[in-house]
């Protein structure tokens, strides 16, 4: 009983510094606005819109993903996409064809192509959740800025991380731990991309940004918007479902 | 003519010594063979690089759109968005004079999938009858057969083969970017595996009949993205492209016309350089020839000194005994060059003709993506074998100076009455 106290005491002591701070270490934000954002597992609908130099077009899809591992993302429209679905396994990304009833892997050396032809590429759907993992966090800027006290985190690659980005900056509201934008570098610090998080609204029982803009930085005027419809948070689903086999079957 | 004497001197003199004037002429003979030979190699080696590197892909002449190089997008097809008579441009391309043939192509940057391995390739869709001529890469086979034209078969290289781990008969998916901005993707069977011998183009080239490939990236029949075509002599390709550029401008559409030392500007700078280093061969080798000529010609002259004595004795001017010792020398070297003659031209010929193939020591390999061959081939260059002869008559001239000034000055008495 005693010792039962005392170490909860130790405990108490040890904590308590931080608590009392009120603050948090920028690592522990950003998991959080990640966790916000993903939830143990989620579902949603959403369309993307792609707008280069020389097309335009519109696509509908239907989102899953459980924790950090597994995703699965299938396009619903338009008719010749139909079908057409990505499945994240862990660091394995597939690629299901309806037109010919294959999945393909998508290899390491090409995990900075574009993703179904938009700005986003397929390393983007592997390391998205991993910012913690792979980046050491700083806090850059922390204040009001555009009416809203924000922080601007700036996170540089751990020496041992596999990652393209030279450096990211980005921006989270104070109050609602909510994404404001996105700044990616190359390894020489140019800037590359900018993504941008609006339509703040409650979706799934969560504050999450509806809407998503990818602007590259080399090809003005083009982008890509990701809006969400529709979102759910902690559904009932299991790893089973992030398989190859279903992936082909639920066609 | 006044000087006769003198050349008869010189030219009897030769005859004194034979065993030296064999050395020496032999010297300077090898000499000969050596740079004539040595540039013949050169230019064989920059021949092979020029045919090599243009003969297994890209061709001597490239007519692209204006826009379409150096991006190479898909979008910038020849006459932009609403294409071109490509049957009568292609027909107008191979009727130039020294056009050999031309062949239309598509390009697209796509993925080349098994299923459980993909690889990046770069799709190429061609006219498999029209692309034959053209690139010897429809020519390299190892196993299979090129693709039949509308079909789904597709011809890739040893290295794709192998990271795919397919052979002839397997499918392969290609997935590939389209130009109105859909994934097309569908189904090929591997008709045939090639060897260019380049590891990377091996491992990233991939080939299908054009339409096939226009199909799959939602281009129309009229969109391609080059004619490549190939000229009897490639020095001739800028000239044409010229010619095509004219030629081409009453159709109205907005194309280059390049040529090789436009496309591939390291193989022109490679062949200019070596153009330069000929010289430098020519006069390191005959820089060396210059001493043991200069030696011969200095032994030649002391042996006669008590001769040249005599002959100034007797009212010889010092000037025509300088004259005497150059006649000797032009001689020899007039000797020295029908001797390297004679034993050069056999050797080019058969160089030239049948090429010694040095495979047994070297491995094939490549200079600026350009695969080469070990083989000794000489390209004929009768104007540098001229030019050679002609330094190899300065050499023995210049090095004669020296000894046919000390031989002039040679004391007369003091030399006869053996001081």
């Amino acid at each position: 009983m005693n010792r039962t106290r005392t170490l909860a005491l130790v405990l108490t002591l040890f904590s308590a510094p931080t608590l009392a701070h009120g603050q948090e270490s920028a690592r522990d934000i950003i998991d959080r606005v990640d966790r916000i954002m993903r939830g143990e597992s989620s579902y949603g609908v959403a369309t993307m819109d792609v707008v280069t130099e020389n097309w335009e077009r519109s696509m509908s899809m239907e989102v899953w993903s459980l924790g950090t591992d597994y995703s699965l993302i299938r396009i619903t429209a338009p008719n010749k996409e139909a079908g057409t679905a990505t499945l994240k396994a862990g660091d394995d990304i597939w690629n299901y064809l309806p037109r010919v009833d294959r999945s393909i892997k998508i290899p390491a050396s090409l995990m900075m192509g574009a993703w179904m032809g938009s700005h986003f590429t397929n390393d983007d759907l592997v390391k998205e959740s991993r910012l913690v993992e792979d980046y050491d966090i700083e806090i850059d800027f922390e204040g009001e800025r555009d009416g809203a006290e924000v922080w601007e985190f700036v996170l540089t690659p751990k020496p041992e991380a596999a990652v393209v980005w030279g450096r990211i900056t980005y921006e989270v509201r104070k109050d609602d731990l909510m994404p404001v934008w996105a700044r990616y570098y190359d390894e020489d610090d140019t800037l590359v991309r900018t993504m941008t998080f609006s339509d703040y609204r409650v979706m799934g029982g969560r504050l999450v940004p509806a809407a998503m803009d990818m602007l590259p930085e080399d090809k003005p005027g083009e982008r890509t918007s990701i809006r969400y419809s529709e979102v759910d948070f902690d559904i009932e689903i299991d790893e089973s479902f992030f398989s190859l086999r279903s992936l082909r079957s639920r066609r | 003519m006044a000087s006769g004497p003198w050349w008869r001197i010189g030219w009897r003199n030769i005859g004194r010594n034979r065993r030296r004037t064999l050395i020496t002429a032999a010297g300077l003979a090898f000499g000969y063979l050596a740079v004539v030979v040595l540039i013949g190699l050169m230019d064989g080696l920059t021949a092979e690089m020029i045919e090599s590197g243009t003969g297994v892909l890209s061709g001597q002449l490239q007519v692209h759109d204006v826009e379409y190089r150096p991006e190479r997008k898909i979008y910038d097809t020849i006459g932009g968005r609403d294409g071109a008579d490509v049957e009568r441009l292609v027909r107008e391309i191979a009727a130039d004079p020294v056009v050999e043939a031309a062949a239309p192509r598509v390009f697209a940057g796509g993925l080349v999938s098994s299923g459980e391995s993909t690889v990046a390739g770069i799709l190429m869709g061609v006219d498999p009858e029209l692309e034959a001529e053209v690139s010897s890469l429809m020519n390299g086979m190892v196993r299979g057969r090129a693709p039949a034209a509308a079909t789904n078969e597709i011809l890739i290289g040893t290295e794709m083969a192998r990271q795919l781990e397919v052979d002839v008969g397997d499918e392969l998916i290609l997935v590939a970017p389209a130009a109105d901005g859909s994934m097309g993707n569908d189904l090929y069977t591997v008709s045939g595996v090639y060897q260019s011998g380049m590891a990377e183009l091996d491992g990233s080239y991939a080939v299908v009949p054009i339409g096939t490939l226009q199909i799959l990236v939602a281009l129309d029949p009229g969109r391609i993205h080059e004619i490549a075509a190939t000229v009897t002599d490639p020095w001739m390709a800028p000239e044409a492209a010229d010619r095509l550029t004219a030629g081409l401008s009453p159709l109205g559409l907005e194309v280059e016309v390049a040529a090789w030392t436009e496309l591939r500007p390291e193989m022109l700078d490679y062949a200019q350089l070596a153009d330069g280093w000929r010289f430098v061969v020519i006069f390191i080798v005959f820089a060396i020839a210059i001493f043991g000529v200069a030696n011969t010609m200095l032994m030649a002259t002391y042996e006669r000194r008590r001769e040249i004595a005599v002959m100034l004795a007797l009212g010889t001017t010092p000037f025509s005994i300088v004259r005497s010792v150059l006649s000797e020398a032009v001689a020899l070297g007039i000797l020295s060059l029908a001797f390297g003659a004679a034993i050069t031209f056999p050797v080019m010929f058969w160089f030239h003709n049948a090429p010694p193939d040095l495979s047994w020591i070297y491995g094939d390999y490549t200079i600026f993506g350009a695969l080469i061959r070990p083989r000794l081939r000489v390209e004929y260059n009768f104007a540098m074998a001229l030019w050679t002869g002609v330094a190899l008559l300065i050499t023995a001239l210049v090095a004669s100076l020296y000894p046919a000034a000390r031989a002039a000055r040679v004391p007369p008495a003091d030399t006869l009455s053996g001081l």
